[in-house]
């Protein structure tokens, strides 16, 4: 009996927590369709601020940097990335404590402590040598920089899953060290590469605070965007950008949803 | 010995092969992580120990004087305004932390008691709204707590505002905010230790007339321990310098050590005074990991907390 009740509250308060989680981001979705620009009262539904969207260069140009950072950082990354974790696998007897803590440096930095680093590195540098003007390139380098400890840690514990004979097997069919890497390496860790890749994307895509501060003046990203409309005062413009962004994670949320399906399957 | 019957300059011509091979896949990313963070970092905290120049910039000679402005010494004498930033910071941290455990508990443990089927959904709904983008959440809540919106209506009506106020820009607000922020981080270490939890020692307790309470303290406050130390490294060094949600959610009155930072490098402030308060931020960092990591020895047994 008395379990009864507790399986029931906590059923209720899973539902509250829900709702507590959906709430913000079902108002900004709302209030995307608001016919006033009110941002307090809903009058009625429209599709305006959408509209206005498209006629923004500032909003296109904000999207496309954002897409080249995302998809240019986790390409490097997923590169680099994939070297140290095949090396931390390979050479994981030794002791390699150092390249531990080097890879969990960008993990635990507080992400302001980051980008301030980040940024009066690049500013210094670039008043010394005119190199690295702050843009997209110092942004990318940033953000590869985050991302380089996820892909390896992913890449080193497929590698770490798999059967060690396997290697000997590799190494007795084929003979040439390249022929090992295509028919046997990139193909054994594609699931690892795969969702290495996405993660790094979606880190990039989530990341606002060490954008901000590596970015220049013509490379804002939407966050860094947002950020600016938000500081100049709400305009219902951002609900309707922000819309299109929750939509792009539902999508994903829904996608990741069907391939854990699968795999259960 | 696997190299018998190898004459000992083909074992050296090996490891040296195995040499090459761990410098050809590690030097790169070492190299890219040592020139984009570990100089970048040691320079910042070179930073903190020069002096101010006319632009905000760093100059020589080296002086502490920016540690004597971030405790607060100005031109004009001593002002508190650094040191309630401090403690705001820390105040924020340890509230917020503390009510994200305590949501994080029950809704941890209520999916790990689902069908299996839906455990994977219920783990995903509740990270589906980390993955947008922070500054669109905390705008959600900016919407949602702005003057005459019902819920600061509701609050208006309860005597908790005064009339007009609204619910942001407040502590309150930022509290909330990094609630929100971080409780799907303290639900997923949660639920995992949850899922591994020996039910039998939980039966044994209540077999045993053990009351709820105790039953909680005995049998699944150790076992979940591993996930919860996890959870709260994982809640609380970011909230400790979290810029965002204090920036828009807290006004003057609400900001925390990541803003008097941010605002030291923005628009020519003081670069040395952000560089210390940085330093700050990190030996916090560095304390907190330590500590947890030092807790969870003491606390787990033999058992090794992952961190």
């Amino acid at each position: 009996m008395r379990k009864r009740t507790l399986k029931r509250s906590l059923a209720g308060f899973w539902w509250f927590t829900l709702a507590f989680l959906y709430l913000p981001l079902a108002v900004v979705v709302l209030f995307s369709f608001n016919a006033s620009n009110s941002a307090a009262t809903f009058t009625g539904i429209s599709l305006r601020w959408y509209g206005r969207l498209m006629g923004n260069e500032e909003i296109l140009s904000a999207f496309a940097n954002s897409m080249i950072l995302a998809i240019t950082s986790s390409v490097i990354a997923l590169g680099i990335g994939c070297l140290i974790g095949y090396g931390m696998y390979r050479h994981r007897h030794r002791k390699l404590g150092w390249l531990i803590v080097l890879i969990y440096l960008p993990i635990v930095l507080p992400d302001i402590v980051f980008g301030i680093s980040e940024m009066a590195f690049f500013v210094q540098i670039h008043r010394l040598t005119g190199l690295l003007q702050p843009g997209l390139v110092t942004m990318i380098i940033a953000h590869v920089t985050f991302q380089i400890p996820f892909v390896a840690l992913i890449v080193y514990s497929r590698f770490v899953g798999l059967d060690p004979t396997l290697f000997e097997a590799a190494k007795d069919l084929y003979a040439s060290p390249v022929k090992r890497v295509v028919h046997f390496m990139l193909p054994t860790i594609k699931p690892a590469l795969i969702s290495a890749f996405f993660l790094s994307f979606t880190l990039s895509v989530d990341d606002f605070v060490i954008s901000f501060f590596t970015a220049g003046p013509e490379s804002a990203t939407l966050p860094i965007y947002i950020w600016g409309a938000i500081k100049k005062g709400v305009s219902p413009e951002i609900n309707a950008i922000a819309t299109l962004m929750i939509g792009a994670v539902a999508i994903a949320a829904i996608i990741s949803l069907v391939f854990s399906r699968r795999r259960q399957a | 010995m696997a190299y018998t019957g190898v004459t000992p300059s083909a074992r050296s011509r090996g490891m040296v092969r195995e040499a090459r091979h761990l410098l050809f896949t590690v030097a790169p990313g070492a190299t890219w992580i040592v020139i984009f963070l570990v100089l970048p970092s040691a320079y910042l905290m070179a930073v903190a120990f020069m002096s101010n120049g006319p632009y905000g910039l760093p100059e020589m000679p080296l002086s502490l004087e920016s540690f004597r402005r971030l405790a607060g010494f100005g031109f004009l004498g001593w002002s508190p305004g650094n040191l309630y930033t401090l403690l705001r910071s820390l105040w924020q941290t340890v509230v917020s932390t503390g009510l994200v455990v305590v949501i994080a508990y029950p809704i941890a443990y209520y999916i790990s008691t689902c069908r299996a089927r839906w455990r994977p959904i219920m783990l995903l709904l509740v990270v589906v709204p980390s993955w947008t983008n922070q500054v669109i959440r905390t705008f959600g809540w900016m919407n949602l707590l702005a003057p005459a919106t019902p819920l600061s209506e509701l609050a208006e009506a309860l005597g908790l505002i005064n009339a007009n106020m609204g619910l942001y820009p407040s502590n309150f607000a930022v509290t909330l905010g990094l609630v929100y922020n971080f409780l799907p981080f303290m639900v997923l270490p949660l639920y995992a230790a949850f899922e591994k939890l020996d039910a039998a020692q939980v039966e044994a307790a209540q077999d045993l007339f053990a009351s709820p309470v105790r039953a909680f303290r005995h049998a699944v406050f150790p076992q979940t321990l591993p996930g919860l130390l996890a959870g709260i490294v994982l809640v609380a060094i970011p909230a400790f310098g979290m810029y965002v949600i204090p920036e828009l959610l807290g006004g003057g009155k609400g900001m925390m050590l990541g803003n008097l930072v941010a605002n030291q490098f923005a628009g020519g402030a003081n670069w040395p005074l952000g560089a210390a308060g940085a330093i700050l931020m990190l030996i916090a960092t560095f304390i907190g990991l330590f500590a947890m990591r030092r807790i969870g020895k003491r606390l787990g047994g033999g058992e090794e907390v992952v961190i």
